[in-house]
């Protein structure tokens, strides 16, 4: 669903070129979910082991606490026997059946020695450890003189032959100067079993009788796998010992629901981060397709308008135009008669004159008759202006015309004519043409109130006639080029702005077209482009 | 320029204009130019005048109230030469003028000296 947007969106907007196959703000939301998501599988994973330490911990010190009970169980037995040892009337018949009642099969075991001058010599014994009357040594001896010394339990391993022997030893439970010794033969490095009453079922636990774990003083062990890795180390006092125990876990004490729980996090997280990605990229996309297809609608709303503006504008315009070309038409054709009469006076007036040469009354009547004719001139644009009839075709020799339109208007005595080019035939209104040509003419010698030069040249073109008038007067602006073939726009004293406009008007009839170009303070060139078959000539208005 | 031509003596001209100023002026400037000049101010006028007597040059406004001037030679059986005025030129109105075979068009207002050149030219012709 929002696939199908995208190129939608982009071929309506034509404009929007994703790169990334998701918006920049989801893929912002996307990483912050995933680093959150990563971040809460973190420390789940840590709180998680933390409990499994706790809880290993926990067993751990329910182990040391079972085998600690089961060394206070020992503990006491062996001061049963010394005080049926050290009762005053020994009987080592007696502390041989005593001591056989709590041997059990795993005790290899029992004595009891008493200090006899510097060396230890066995009093009573039963199973089948020393013999009565045998003297202590080696690694006994010091075990016994340790716990003599400490006058308590002491505890030791003692390698026998090839076999090692677990032995606790009480001194002084017999009275002043006696241990009473008990030794069980242990195989450490065979992994003991364990069944579900065991203490440490759910663990991998190894006792060392020492603050370490030294492989040699390793008394039993759950595992071959020493040693534990990841373990934890308890450490507890056996009599005048420290003992250590070395549990780990070989599966999840927290349960499988914790051990998962990190990943859960993990996965519902990741779920979530792309699910939530999914849903505010979705609503992106739509707003974003919403808000293009709105802006399209505006501009094309606002193209709409604008067009329409431009049409009432035009429109206006032409309506405009159409009753300032009747006005022109109905003014100019009233003003000739009196125009006429005017200049009928005026030559009158001149004939009939009966001053002399030199009087002023002359030149008074030529100002008249220039001015009159001027006002000619005016009337003449106005009305083929409103005129705008269509061109009349014809072949019409374009050479030939220049020279007919410049002997038509003289140029002042400080401007210069020059006229280049060869004999062209085109098809066009000769009327309308030499019309062109004169506006243009004049408007050159208007343009050099200084003097300088006209130069009307003619060159042919693939399908086409160029007329090139060129004047060295004073140039336009930019503000003034683009506005010179609007009607009634004049920059002159004289005239009503109509003559370029006409002219433009008139050649474009003829199928032409007219460019324009000027530098101020060097001059301006109009160049008229004609076909020379007047087949593309467009109907007139 | 001041002096009447004697060749142009025995010339006959008839000017028909309706607005009085225009016919006037001309047959003022035509009589200074020797021309025996009479007028009218509208073609029905022009055409009895032209029915009573034979003119050399007929100089003559086309549009005018009533009657008009290309209606006038229309009915002329046999036209003295005729010298068009009209300050409406267009293009109907011309070539109507054009098929009623007349000597000259002229817009007003025109060139006095053309105008002279031109009823001297139809004079000739005429004779």
């Amino acid at each position: 669903m929002t696939g199908s947007n995208t190129p939608r969106a982009n071929s309506m907007t034509g404009k929007r070129v994703r790169r990334w196959p998701l918006r920049p703000l989801s893929v912002v939301i996307l990483l912050v979910l995933a680093a959150v998501t990563a971040a809460s599988c973190l420390i789940t994973r840590n709180v998680v082991a933390a409990q499994e330490r706790l809880i290993l911990r926990e067993q751990t010190a329910e182990v040391a606490a079972v085998v600690g009970s089961a060394f206070a169980g020992a503990q006491s037995s062996l001061q049963l026997l010394g005080q049926i040892a050290g009762s005053g009337h020994p009987h080592p018949n007696l502390f041989a059946a005593g001591a056989r009642a709590v041997t059990t099969a795993s005790t290899q075991g029992w004595l009891v020695t008493t200090k006899s001058g510097t060396s230890l010599k066995v009093t009573a014994a039963a199973g089948n450890g020393p013999v009565v009357g045998q003297v202590l040594s080696g690694a006994q001896s010091t075990l016994a003189r340790r716990a003599l010394s400490v006058n308590g339990l002491a505890s030791g391993l003692v390698r026998d032959g090839g076999t090692l022997r677990l032995v606790f030893a009480l001194g002084g439970a017999a009275g002043p100067g006696t241990v009473v010794w008990q030794e069980s033969a242990i195989s450490p490095t065979t992994p003991t079993p364990t069944g579900p009453t065991s203490p440490w079922h759910s663990l991998n636990v190894a006792i060392y009788l020492a603050n370490h774990p030294d492989p040699s003083a390793l008394v039993v062990t759950t595992t071959k796998d020493l040693p534990l890795a990841g373990g934890i180390q308890y450490p507890f006092r056996v009599g005048a010992d420290t003992w250590l125990i070395v549990a780990s876990s070989p599966g999840s004490l927290v349960g499988s629901l914790g051990q998962a729980m990190p990943w859960l996090v993990l996965g519902f997280g990741a779920v979530t981060a792309v699910l939530l990605t999914a849903v505010l990229e979705t609503l992106g996309r739509r707003r974003d397709y919403a808000s293009a297809l709105v802006e399209e609608r505006t501009a094309s709303l606002r193209s709409a308008i604008a067009e329409r503006e431009t049409a009432q504008a035009s429109l206006s315009r032409q309506e405009h135009m159409a009753a300032i070309g009747q006005l022109a038409a109905t003014v100019g054709h009233e003003l000739r008669n009196p125009l006429a009469v005017v200049m009928n006076v005026l030559y009158l007036m001149k004939v009939g004159s009966k001053a002399a040469e030199d009087d002023p009354i002359h030149r008074h009547v030529a100002t008249a008759e220039r001015e009159i004719s001027a006002a000619t001139r005016i009337v003449s644009d106005l009305l083929d202006f409103a005129a705008g009839r269509g061109p009349i075709l014809a072949p019409v020799e374009v050479s030939d015309l220049v020279t007919e339109a410049l002997s038509v208007v003289p140029p002042p005595d400080d401007v210069q004519v020059v006229q280049r080019g060869e004999p062209l035939v085109i098809d066009a209104d000769r009327d309308q043409i030499r019309q062109a040509l004169l506006n243009l003419i004049t408007n050159g010698y208007d343009a050099m109130p200084g003097g300088g030069v006209l130069t009307v040249s003619t060159t042919a073109a693939p399908g086409s006639v160029q007329i090139t008038v060129t004047d060295t007067g004073t140039g336009m602006d930019e503000k003034t080029r683009g506005s010179i073939f609007t009607p009634f726009f004049t920059k002159k004293t004289q005239g009503i702005g109509l003559g370029l406009a006409v002219t433009k008007r008139v050649i474009e009839a003829n199928g032409g077209t007219i460019a324009v170009q000027s530098t101020l303070g060097e001059g301006t060139s109009f160049t008229l482009t004609l076909p020379v078959l007047a087949a593309m000539v467009s109907a007139p208005q | 320029m001041n002096g009447p031509a004697n060749l142009n003596r025995r010339h006959t001209v008839l000017v028909v204009d309706d607005e009085a100023g225009m016919r006037n002026t001309l047959v003022a400037i035509l009589e200074h130019h020797g021309y025996r000049v009479w007028s009218a101010p509208d073609g029905e006028t022009a055409f009895s005048a032209v029915q009573e007597k034979d003119f050399d040059v007929l100089v003559m406004d086309i549009r005018m109230p009533g009657r008009d001037g290309v209606s006038v030679l229309e009915e002329l059986g046999r036209p003295p030469q005729v010298i068009l005025m009209t300050a409406y030129a267009t293009e109907d109105r011309l070539r109507a003028a054009a098929e009623a075979n007349v000597f000259a068009v002229l817009s007003k207002p025109f060139d006095m000296n053309r105008m002279l050149s031109l009823v001297a030219q139809a004079s000739e012709e005429n004779k």
